[in-house]
């Protein structure tokens, strides 16, 4: 039987995820001209997940990408992961998605041309899951490879939900755990088991989509997604995008077994540190907080979950609906939404 | 002195190497790790200040080395500060701060007690979890308040200063505050109930 190609020999050892430095992106974006347009109901200032463009009164367009180097050593799961990742951006805003392009970057001189079609299979199946449609695509030569979806997506402008809207009182959700990039480096670097790895592809593969039907019935003030600036990185910009602030309990914040030892031996990735920087002065821990959990709470998610702002009297019902879909963990409830403080985040 | 060569390798593994190194060492013997890789050095360095040593770096064409004392075991994963009010000991407590003046009688007098006060706090060797100001009390968190110095350096020892929201909208001082996380009822009341003790001055 043939070798199966290992996806992960093409990236450099070095575990740092692919995103450029949020602090670097933010600079030069604004240095661009903005555009505005009464239709455009989200643009760049904010940071939200995707643009949205409303074309009537009933129907609003989402449109966003993204898209990564192999995160994972089978094709098929890395196409599955990257799309989950992609579509997530339309589910951060409430919406549904309808059509998306395949973007890759796959050299097929360096790579076996079959790794390239089981990076598309993993995608097209995960697009076929959100009930949406890959209608065409993009290659060029590139190495090492690299893939994602453009998505569009619709809601009706009423539903949208930004991360601009976190009102004060309201509760702070997160859908799924934290500790992918930890994960991802344990076991590259052998300091964590295959289940406790496993279990982090398995949450990567995880549609937002359940989440986001649950954020539009439960009426969300504000969500967002976790993804390369961690879980404090992007509540950080949801904070600053709804004028307020966000405490957050350590204790209560999910983590995926295994996590917390990876980073416990030493085993901190590199955009991890990147987080950190990026929220700097920001972000307070009290003295109870351990220096691994101020860590994970950096940690740069793949694919991660919601997490949502939701008025206190509808966070029970939304955190029991994620859960029955769920029951490792589907919705946790992890802090609360504050006045505008002097830092955007607290954590204890 | 233990030296650990990480040269040729990339984050997280000189990281990882470090930390094993430290498990076999006891606090206040060095360490010297070498590394040819400027990430790498940042975040062996960003880790040990956590950890609260200042580790020194020297630089020898592409060779950084960074000589460090070793950590107390015990400030593994905590500020360094901190330590004797690590959450959950029994001496932890809560300072409670009601007013803008200190005891009853002349307020010229008040005040300048309740400025020595606060200054005193950061001073103490065990530091209060939390520093809780409610009706005029929230009027030494604003920017041009005397000892919103003393209160910013105490948050950045880890200290939680809570201000009471209502009290702040009440006095329109919403523009002016300098310190602290704006806190509602609910949460000042779970933070005094569930207080060690609370200190009120």
């Amino acid at each position: 039987m043939k070798k199966k190609f290992d996806l992960l020999s093409t990236i450099e050892y070095g575990g740092c995820s692919a995103k450029l430095p949020a602090g670097l992106l933010s600079e030069v974006l604004s240095k661009l001209p903005v555009s505005t347009d009464p239709r455009l109901l989200v643009d760049v200032d904010t940071h939200d997940d995707a643009g949205v463009y409303k074309i009537n009164n009933d129907t609003a367009l989402i449109f966003t990408t993204d898209f990564f180097p192999p995160i994972c050593s089978d094709a098929y799961e890395f196409g599955e992961i990257a799309a989950a990742n992609a579509l997530s951006d339309v589910y951060a805003m409430g919406g549904a998605p309808l059509v998306a392009l395949n973007l890759m970057m796959f050299s097929q001189e360096k790579i076996p041309l079959e790794v390239f079609g089981e990076i598309l299979r993993g995608g097209h199946d995960k697009v076929s899951e959100a009930g949406a449609l890959v209608v065409g695509g993009h290659t060029i030569d590139d190495h090492p490879p690299k893939f994602g979806l453009a998505v569009i997506g619709t809601i009706h402008p009423d539903k949208l939900i930004t991360n601009a809207g976190a009102l004060p009182g309201d509760l702070l959700v997160l859908t799924k755990s934290i500790g992918t990039g930890a994960l991802v480096s344990g076991m590259k670097n052998g300091l964590c088991s295959q289940t406790e790895y496993n279990r982090a592809l398995e949450q990567m593969k995880q549609l937002n989509r359940r989440g986001a039907e649950l954020a539009v019935k439960y009426r969300v003030s504000g969500m967002t997604d976790i993804t390369g600036f961690g879980l404090a990185g992007h509540a950080m910009k949801m904070a600053e995008a709804s004028k307020v602030s966000f405490r957050m309990r350590t204790a209560q914040i999910p983590l995926l077994p295994g996590a917390y030892q990876v980073f416990e031996k030493g085993s901190i990735p590199g955009a991890t540190f990147r987080n950190l920087e990026f929220t700097g002065p920001q972000v307070h821990f009290t003295r109870g907080v351990e220096y691994n959990l101020k860590m994970l709470v950096h940690d740069a998610q793949t694919s991660g979950g919601l997490l949502m702002s939701v008025n206190p009297d509808h966070a029970g019902q939304l955190v029991q609906e994620l859960n029955d879909l769920d029951p490792s963990g589907g919705g946790v409830i992890i802090g609360e939404v504050l006045m505008k403080s002097p830092r955007t985040l607290y954590f204890e | 002195m233990k030296t650990i060569d990480t040269k040729g390798l990339k984050c997280p593994q000189p990281l990882i190497m470090l930390k094993e190194g430290l498990l076999g060492l006891e606090a206040g013997e060095t360490l010297r790790v070498e590394t040819d890789n400027n990430t790498s050095l940042k975040n062996l360095v960003s880790f040990l200040r956590d950890q609260g040593v200042e580790p020194e770096v020297s630089t020898s064409g592409k060779v950084h080395t960074v000589v460090t004392d070793v950590p107390e075991k015990e400030l593994e994963g905590t500020n360094p500060a901190a330590y004797c009010s690590a959450d959950g000991s029994d001496n932890d407590y809560v300072v409670c701060i009601k007013g803008e003046l200190m005891g009853e009688g002349d307020p010229e007098l008040g005040k300048v007690l309740m400025e020595t006060f606060v200054e005193n706090l950061k001073l103490q060797e065990q530091l209060p979890t939390h520093v809780i100001l409610y009706n005029a009390g929230v009027k030494l968190a604003m920017k041009q308040s005397p000892v919103c110095s003393a209160l910013t350096e105490l948050e950045e020892l880890g200290t939680r200063i809570m201000l009471c929201g209502t009290c702040i909208d009440h006095y329109g001082l919403q523009m002016d505050i300098g310190v602290g996380m704006i806190s509602n009822m609910v949460v000042i009341t779970e933070t005094l109930a569930s207080a060690g003790h609370v200190v009120t001055p």
